[in-house]
């Protein structure tokens, strides 16, 4: 009996390492490119214009990165991506949360249909709706403005969805205790139910934030002057040259710069997005 | 501060479905009414409509002669304990318990000084600043039970507080209900299908089926005196045995009736009473004595044994094939296929019509 044990566990073992290798190998796999831009990000841009292999020699130099605090309009386009996304996030938190709540919890006539109104707009591309909104855009003057940038984004049928899914979850016993407890319907959105859905908020919130943020179509049509840039625009608009063979060292810096956010905000909230990601959010 | 509750001819529709049919009921000033019946019989529905959480379509009701059936739930001066506690998880026990009180501004030391003494006496004090999901299925009935205490409401209703518990604590809490009713002196209303929970926690017993009420009465009058086939059936554990009789009539006194198998039973309910036929007699296994031999008035063949410490109960086929439980002493010496000597207690029978009205000994009529 015992020497069965002990080979199930060493059998065990055994699985363990495999697995634990193989996952340090698809690690090393995923993290490649990323340290191999952070290789390339403090290599001189001379000398990668010579050889890209340079980057396993030495010498190493921060000089990209001095060279965008000196002479990049980075801090701008980052600041501008701040103000979009953060605006745009908690926009859509907003929204999100009281159409979800109407349409979990009100009785109004029509609501079903027009709950599949919404989830329609899943169905249609952005592309499809291109040019009319740029012409809306143009004629309400709101072209290389924030709100110009951040309006768009607002109609998110996803996140009506997720956040009507969540509330729907919520036992009703809980509506009905406020009730009873006197407490007005407002009041029991913002601090019976609110609070509950702090989870499916965090989740789309993180999404928003990180689509927002990596979103490159609309601002490029929107934001056109180089003060309205956000990041990916910014940084777009600095590749002049084919391949951009005479700046790498300063590209790779300035997408480490630009990544640095996402990377805090990953670490900080990876739970919510490992949740969300895993699709148990809306439970 | 308590409520008498006046429920007159309601109605409660769900589109074409009729749940609550045309109801009448009167709650008096710190009665503990328990609403009983199987699922779907309406019970919990007429509960949230006097709660305020289900829309009365004909009919009122009152509390103190004030209608409240058009007012807010919040406005009823009543308080509920629901199956699933309804407790707010993200808020602290403490918390819980104040929401409400918070909420018609009562000012805040009032909340505290009531906050504590709820804990105190559902001894949750050192659990105040603790969330529901840090606490027991128990520790979370009591705050439950502490929410509504600290409104100190005209009325309490419990919507089958105790399903969600297991068995030893669901005993335990139900003693601790009855101690509580003695120290809150409040209208209470409780809503189970629990006949245990009803008899032992009741002032009087509602027993409702298929959207009406069969009975209202105190639990011994429900017990002893079943108004119709289905409460007999309801209420009582093992269920009543149900024995196909005729009775002859032409007699005097109490009614003579014949089993399938030909052995008659006097009883004590009035032949006078009764029109001659067919009728179904109800007899509780306690009422059927396992005797000795040649001593009972019929015998049958043992087909299962039920031992239950104090006594054992006895399931006998009699020769006709109809099954009756019958009672025997916990340390019963009989055993599965002995045949065994049957007595019947006349004065604890009933009688059930074709229609199902009941008959019963001494004062004739019931139902």
């Amino acid at each position: 009996m015992s020497n069965v044990r002990s080979t199930s566990i060493m059998g065990r073992e055994f699985g363990d390492r495999v697995v634990l290798a193989l996952v340090i190998i698809f690690a090393l796999i995923m993290l490649a490119p990323v340290l191999w831009v952070i290789g390339l990000s403090l290599k001189a841009n001379a000398e990668l214009m010579a050889d890209t292999n340079s980057v396993f020699r030495t010498p190493y130099t921060v000089m990209n990165y001095f060279n965008i605090l000196a002479n990049s309009s980075v801090f701008r386009w980052i600041l501008n991506s701040l103000i979009v996304s953060t605006g745009l996030t908690i926009g859509t938190l907003v929204l999100c949360s009281l159409a979800g709540y109407g349409f979990a919890r009100l009785n109004f006539p029509g609501r079903d249909i027009l709950f599949v109104v919404v989830l329609l707009g899943l169905a249609v591309p952005e592309q499809a709706v291109l040019i009319a909104r740029h012409q809306i855009f143009g004629i309400l003057k709101l072209h290389n403005t924030y709100q110009g940038l951040i309006l768009p984004g607002l109609s998110a049928p996803f996140g009506v969805f997720l956040m009507t899914q969540y509330f729907r979850a919520i036992p009703k016993e809980l509506d009905e205790a406020a009730l009873l407890d006197n407490a007005s319907r407002f009041k029991i959105f913002w601090k019976v139910l609110l609070p509950l859905t702090v989870p499916a908020q965090a989740t789309l919130g993180i999404f928003t934030f990180l689509w927002s943020w990596n979103d490159y179509f609309w601002p490029l049509i929107s934001g056109t002057k180089n003060t309205m840039f956000t990041l990916t625009v910014g940084m777009a608009s600095t590749q002049t040259n084919f391949a951009q063979s005479e700046g790498l060292g300063f590209l790779m810096a300035q997408a480490i710069f630009a990544g640095a956010p996402i990377l805090v905000l990953y670490l900080f909230f990876q739970k919510y997005i490992v949740t969300a990601v895993s699709g148990a959010a809306v439970r | 501060m308590t409520a008498h509750i006046e429920i007159k001819d309601v109605v409660k529709r769900f589109g074409a479905a009729t749940v609550i049919d045309h109801l009448s009921l009167s709650i008096d000033p710190n009665e503990f009414m328990v609403f009983l019946g199987p699922s779907g019989c309406g019970k919990s529905t007429l509960l949230r409509m006097i709660a305020g959480l289900e829309s009365v379509d004909e009919g009122t009701i009152s509390i103190n002669g004030q209608r409240i059936d058009n007012l807010p739930p919040g406005q009823r001066d009543i308080a509920m304990v629901f199956q699933s506690y309804a407790l707010y998880p993200h808020m602290t026990v403490a918390d819980n318990m104040a929401f409400g009180l918070r909420n018609i501004g009562v000012a805040a030391d009032v909340i505290s000084a009531r906050v504590a003494e709820a804990g105190r006496m559902l001894e949750i004090g050192h659990l105040l600043e603790r969330k529901p999901g840090q606490l027991s299925g128990g520790q979370r009935q009591r705050v439950a039970i502490g929410r509504a205490i600290v409104k100190e409401p005209k009325a309490f209703l419990f919507d089958e507080p105790l399903s969600n518990l297991d068995a030893a604590l669901r005993v335990r809490t139900r003693v601790e209900l009855a101690q509580l009713r003695h120290r809150v002196k409040s209208t209470m209303i409780f809503v189970t299908h629990d006949q245990i929970e009803a008899m032992t926690l009741a002032d009087r017993i509602v027993v409702m089926n298929n959207r009406k009420i069969e009975q209202i009465g105190t639990p011994m009058e429900i017990y002893s005196r079943p108004a119709t086939r289905f409460v007999a059936t309801f209420v009582g554990s093992p269920t009543m045995n149900f024995v196909p009789v005729r009775v002859a009539g032409g007699e005097t006194g109490g009614a003579t009736v014949t089993l399938g198998d030909g052995t008659q039973v006097k009883t004590a309910i009035p032949a006078m009473k009764l029109d001659p036929g067919n009728f179904t007699l109800g007899i509780r296994a306690e009422a059927v004595r396992v005797v000795a031999d040649g001593q009972g008035v019929t015998t049958g063949t043992v087909d299962v044994l039920e031992r239950l410490g104090e006594r054992t109960l006895v399931y006998t086929k009699l020769k006709d094939g109809s099954v009756i439980v019958a009672e025997d002493i916990g340390y019963s010496r009989v055993a599965v296929n002995d045949t065994v000597s049957l007595s019947i207690d006349g004065s604890r029978v009933h009688l059930f019509d074709t229609s199902d009205r009941a008959w019963h000994c001494e004062e004739g009529i019931n139902g």
